[in-house]
């Protein structure tokens, strides 16, 4: 295998698909590596750790056709650190050498004979918009949980609802909901869960283009964007009944400008150390937030706010409440209570489709 | 002792003492087996691989030693007596011997069972004008132990705490090829005479001096804490690392100004277990870490205290160890909320090779009544979320929530309080002959009887 092409294509293809190999030099160490495979002009790069595979396509100058195992990490710091302007890469028996400008490197390619053969992905295919795919999952990825003791909870469900798609994502703290209506992906009833990790990787990539190509099987589950494809395994098991967990009423709402709260949390989650909560006291036309660290100091800022209902004070992990106004696509945001150990609501003003769940933090 | 120095205590300066109480585990053991006095006595498990937790000074004459393998420490003296350990005996004396301390002075830092630090300076003070005031304290100290608890210790004074430790260990009895000598029971260093009673001493004796320090200093050509003195710090520097270079000097030139730390808050809790066979189903490791965990989450629960991170820790028959670690989000004081951590990474270990030791610990402590509580959609739905399948609306049996395991646990405690520890366990705990209890240092002489093989 012998080909030639800019250096900044060829690192930023390693370096994609260099997000799936595994660090981890466990079961299978060609896991470690990247397959680079060549037909023609078209060069195709993957990395896998069997749960996740990223596959791009690049057009480059082939000389001469085959396929190799490069480790991933070294081979990607070697492109990009070469000087800028053409590359080569030219695979000998059991060495392979990178060049550019002056520079050469020669290294030792991993095995392509150990290097698992991936499944085809699924042949229906259904395409959507990536921008619209891209906010949604920006809203809900962040309340799946990352601790494996779970693994139902690192992942996001995608749910036919109402003639459209609908995610979602707990962590038990919190719960994101966001409905993208007139989407059809899923079959009526149809539901998957797809790890976090894939679809946080797969927001990197979905600046790429303007058509996100889906297509589920099985047991995984393919996008596409231009010539990028990520294939994720899917979660097994029954996601948990989040409808049950949302109050179907609440007393009181307050509301407050999107952009100063988050301000206000910011700076006195300074004072916030380690579990300590931040304290929202609510009265008819203000808004206070405090922390207070025993034996650290304390932090007190006041906000313009309205709200209905009885006054009353409730405490949250600063960063789950910081988390779900962020994600909130409106200049204002309410937030409904029941009662300070009740779960609250999180929306923005005049945007139903996204919905943010918390439970307060029970304080002394 | 040199007549023309100032005698401890009496200048008004830091006096500091070490108690240490002589073969505590035997000492106790021999009250009530007083026929075994004078003979060699060892405190220890018999099992496979029982080890030595104490040795009375006769059995020392013989080479054996606390941490020895018991099966050698018999090979050495063939003759002696062993005993099982009966740490809840020795933790119950140990406080008797504690509150000794405490009627003397209230800063008392306790460093093991048997031997803590005791700044008396205010006890001084209190004490009034006296020829030779360390020693009073000190004599009273042996006395009333002696006299209460029918047990010897030694003591150690000296302006620091080093030099105490030092101290008392000088006026431990002696064992010679002769017999056993009795030691001077207290010694002081008065101020003034540090110098001449420290740098004689060989570096070894220095605290924070384990084997590849000594190594390191031995290249140097130091031998005595003298020699160590006259090093040039920086030499000391580049060999044993910036932190460790500037204490040993300062500590070769008796420059220790540690404060006497009373109640020393603990940093960690746990339990670690080594068992007379491996173990190699993962059933088995299981049972014995519902055991472990849920005498964590006692002591826990009794400290006043809830943790954040949850360690498992293994060691394999081939000695490889691992250890894993969880923080949780919400504060952990149950056995079910440690298992809940130890679960998953007990999943993800290959336990095939056979499983020596298991060990539970928990850390990130903070005071219970002060700590806010993150709640969780699991108290609301009663069970916890994305774990199990559940979902045929409450009609199987509902799944305990953490809050459900919380209120449990305070009965267990209670009926712990009233019943003694052996009344409730985890079922899995249950052998024939009533329930296996975890006891805190057990680890230390191994089990004294093999851990029974599943049958079925």
């Amino acid at each position: 295998m012998k080909f030639r092409c800019e250096r900044e294509i060829l690192a930023e293809a390693l370096a994609t698909a260099g997000r799936a190999a595994t660090g981890r030099t466990g079961t299978l160490p060609v896991l470690s590596g990247l397959r680079l495979e060549l037909s023609g002009d078209l060069l195709t790069v993957t990395g896998t750790d069997l749960d996740l595979t990223i596959q791009l396509d690049v057009t480059v100058g082939g000389e001469r056709d085959g396929g190799v195992v490069l480790p991933a990490r070294l081979s990607s710091d070697i492109v990009r650190s070469l000087p800028a302007g053409k590359v080569e890469l030219d695979v000998a028996d059991d060495d392979v050498r990178i060049s550019g400008g002056r520079s050469q490197f020669s290294v030792r390619p991993l095995s392509l004979d150990d290097y698992p053969r991936l499944a085809a992905p699924a042949s229906s295919a259904v395409t959507i918009n990536a921008a619209a795919f891209g906010e949604a999952l920006r809203q809900v990825v962040r309340a799946a949980s990352t601790d494996e003791a779970r693994p139902i909870l690192t992942g996001v469900l995608l749910a036919a609802e109402n003639d459209g798609l609908r995610l979602v994502a707990t962590d038990s703290y919190r719960l994101a909901v966001r409905d993208l209506p007139g989407v059809s992906v899923l079959g009526a009833d149809q539901k998957v869960l797809v790890p976090g990790r894939a679809l946080n990787e797969l927001q990197r990539v979905l600046g790429l283009g303007e058509e996100l190509v889906l297509r589920l099987g099985e047991r995984d589950a393919t996008f596409e964007i231009g010539a990028t494809r990520l294939t994720t395994r899917l979660i097994e098991g029954e996601f948990p009944n989040y409808r049950q967990l949302i109050p179907a009423s609440h007393p009181n709402t307050l509301t407050v400008d999107r952009e100063p709260l988050l301000e206000a949390i910011r700076r006195v989650k300074i004072l916030a150390r380690d579990a300590t909560p931040v304290r929202l006291q609510i009265s008819a036309d203000a808004l206070k937030l405090t922390a207070i660290t025993q034996d650290v100091g304390n932090a007190v800022e006041e906000l313009d706010a309205t709200a209905t209902g009885t006054d009353l004070t409730v405490a949250f992990n600063p960063d789950y409440l910081a988390s779900g106004v962020e994600a909130v696509g409106a200049e204002q945001v309410t937030l409904s209570t029941i009662d300070p150990l009740k779960p609250a609501v999180v929306r923005g003003v005049g945007s139903d489709d996204y919905l943010y769940l918390l439970m307060p933090v029970r304080v002394p | 002792m040199v007549t023309d120095r100032p005698v401890l205590g009496a200048d008004g300066g830091r006096v500091i003492l070490h108690v240490d109480m002589d073969a505590f585990y035997v000492s106790v053991e021999l009250r009530r087996r007083p026929e075994l006095r004078g003979r060699p006595v060892v405190v220890g498990g018999t099992g496979r691989r029982g080890v030595v937790a104490a040795a009375s000074y006769e059995a020392r004459r013989y080479g054996v030693f606390s941490a020895m393998p018991s099966s050698t420490a018999l090979r050495r003296c063939p003759d002696a007596v062993f005993l099982p350990g009966d740490h809840d005996l020795y933790a119950s004396v140990s406080r008797q011997v504690h509150d000794i301390f405490h009627s003397v002075t209230p800063l008392v830092e306790p460093l093991a069972l048997d031997e803590a630090f005791l700044d008396v300076g205010g006890a001084l003070r209190l004490l009034g004008p006296s020829p030779d005031p360390a020693r009073t304290i000190a004599d009273h100290l042996r006395a009333r132990i002696a006299g209460e608890l029918d047990l010897v210790c030694s003591v150690g004074g000296a302006t620091s705490k080093f030099l105490a430790k030092l101290a008392s260990k000088r006026a431990k009895p002696r064992v010679t090829d002769r017999g056993v000598v009795a030691g001077p029971g207290v010694v002081l260093v008065s101020p003034g005479a540090e110098l001449d009673f420290v740098q004689p001493l060989p570096v070894e004796a220095l605290w924070g001096v384990g084997p590849a320090t000594l190594e390191r200093l031995r290249r140097l050509a130091i031998r005595t804490v003298g020699d160590l003195a006259r090093t040039d710090v920086d030499a000391l520097v580049a060999a044993v690392g910036q932190a460790h270079g500037r204490h040993l000097h300062d500590l070769a030139w008796a420059r220790d100004d540690r404060p006497v730390e009373p109640e020393r808050e603990a940093k960690s809790i746990g339990h670690e277990e080594t068992y007379a066979h491996d173990l190699h189903s993962s059933d088995d490791v299981w049972r014995e870490a519902v055991r472990l965990a849920d005498a964590v989450a006692s002591r826990v629960r009794a400290s006043d205290q809830v943790a954040r991170t949850v360690t498992l820790k293994l060691r394999f028959a081939d000695f490889v160890t691992v250890s894993r670690s969880h923080t949780a989000t919400s504060p952990v004081t149950t056995a079910a909320a440690i298992l809940d951590a130890v679960a998953p990474m007990l999943e993800r270990i290959e336990l095939d090779r056979g499983v020596r030791l298991i060990g539970i610990s928990v850390s990130g402590l903070g005071e219970r009544a002060e700590q806010a509580e993150q709640l969780s959609f699991d108290d609301l739905a009663g069970e916890p979320l994305g774990v199990g399948d559940e979902t045929d609306g409450g009609r199987g049996a509902r799944r305990p929530s953490s809050h459900d395991w919380e209120t449990a646990s305070e009965t267990i405690d209670a009926i712990r309080g009233r019943f003694g520890s052996a009344s409730i366990g985890p079922a899995s705990s249950l052998a024939a002959d009533g329930l296996r209890l975890v006891r805190p240092g057990a680890q230390q002489w191994g089990p004294d009887r093999p851990v029974p093989d599943r049958q079925d």
